[in-house]
């Protein structure tokens, strides 16, 4: 295994109210280190990109590809941005995560490693060769 | 950004149906692309991890991709407005088979942080002058 081996990681940080209620030397502080951290990532070369997503959004879903507003603007799941990493393992990738700066204020992230090939894909070609379990024949 | 939900729709597709819809989405992709639309676009494992609380002392197993709001991909757009944006995600083949998809605005600024633009400023600032230090040092 070369030691250059570089793994996709998407960090998605969820909950978009974990700014109410701190004093203003507080958000000062997250501000300032969030900020700090995205850029000492990007400059290590370990971030390659990440955006803020807007509040407000739209789901589509079903046969009538009916289009509702969403997600709900104010909730701990949703999702308020993300970043894309290019690291060793996923072990450095928790490490990432572990140090983003709105943790301590109800901030979750989710880690999940990007896929050369789409699970579904993936389950097409086991089905194929059948070895699919619970398939139906 | 498109958010792709509930990446199980496979469940209870002949294989047959399977192909067929798969080759639907990668005509679709593939049409996207074409068009100059797709930016980024991947598939995301089965497996991960949350990381919850301070310094991230809680690191748990999941999200359980089986279910309907588990994110099994993404699709970074290159639209015009939200409505373009929106009738692609409209013409995603598989949303018939029970996927939703969610599309959200993408933001140089974090909605929290615009909240409170004076700390940003401050931020900023604090940050220039870092780089102003770190070019006059070099």
């Amino acid at each position: 295994m070369s030691a250059t081996t570089t793994t996709d990681y998407l960090l998605l940080f969820r909950g978009n109210v974990w700014d109410r209620g701190l004093s203003p030397a507080q958000l000062q502080k997250v501000v300032s280190d969030w900020m700090a951290w995205f850029e000492r990532l990007k400059a290590e070369g370990k971030c390659t990109g990440g955006h803020p997503l807007e509040e407000q959004g739209k789901v589509i879903s079903g046969k009538q590809r009916t289009v509702a507003d969403g997600p709900f603007a104010e909730s701990k799941e949703a999702i308020g941005g993300y970043f894309y990493l290019t690291v060793a393992d996923e072990k450095e990738a928790i490490e990432i995560a572990k140090q983003c700066p709105g943790l301590e204020y109800g901030a979750v992230v989710e880690v999940r490693p990007v896929a050369d090939v789409c699970s579904v894909k993936q389950r097409a070609v086991e089905y194929s060769k059948g070895e699919l379990v619970g398939a139906p024949a | 950004m498109l958010l792709f939900r509930g990446p199980h729709w496979d469940k209870g597709l002949s294989e047959g149906e399977l192909h067929q819809a798969l080759d639907r989405v990668m005509a679709w992709f593939d049409g996207l692309s074409a068009r100059g639309k797709v930016k980024a676009a991947q598939p995301l494992g089965t497996e991960g991890r949350t990381i919850s609380g301070t310094n991230g002392r809680f690191v748990v197993d999941g999200p359980f991709t089986e279910t309907k709001e588990a994110v099994g991909g993404y699709l970074l757009l290159q639209a015009d407005n939200l409505e373009e944006a929106v009738q692609i995600a409209r013409s995603m083949p598989t949303l018939q088979y029970g996927i939703s998809v969610e599309v959200r605005p993408t933001l140089a600024e974090c909605p929290i942080f615009e909240r409170h633009p004076e700390i940003v400023q401050r931020a900023k600032e604090r940050a220039g002058r870092a780089d102003q230090l770190v070019a006059s040092a070099a």
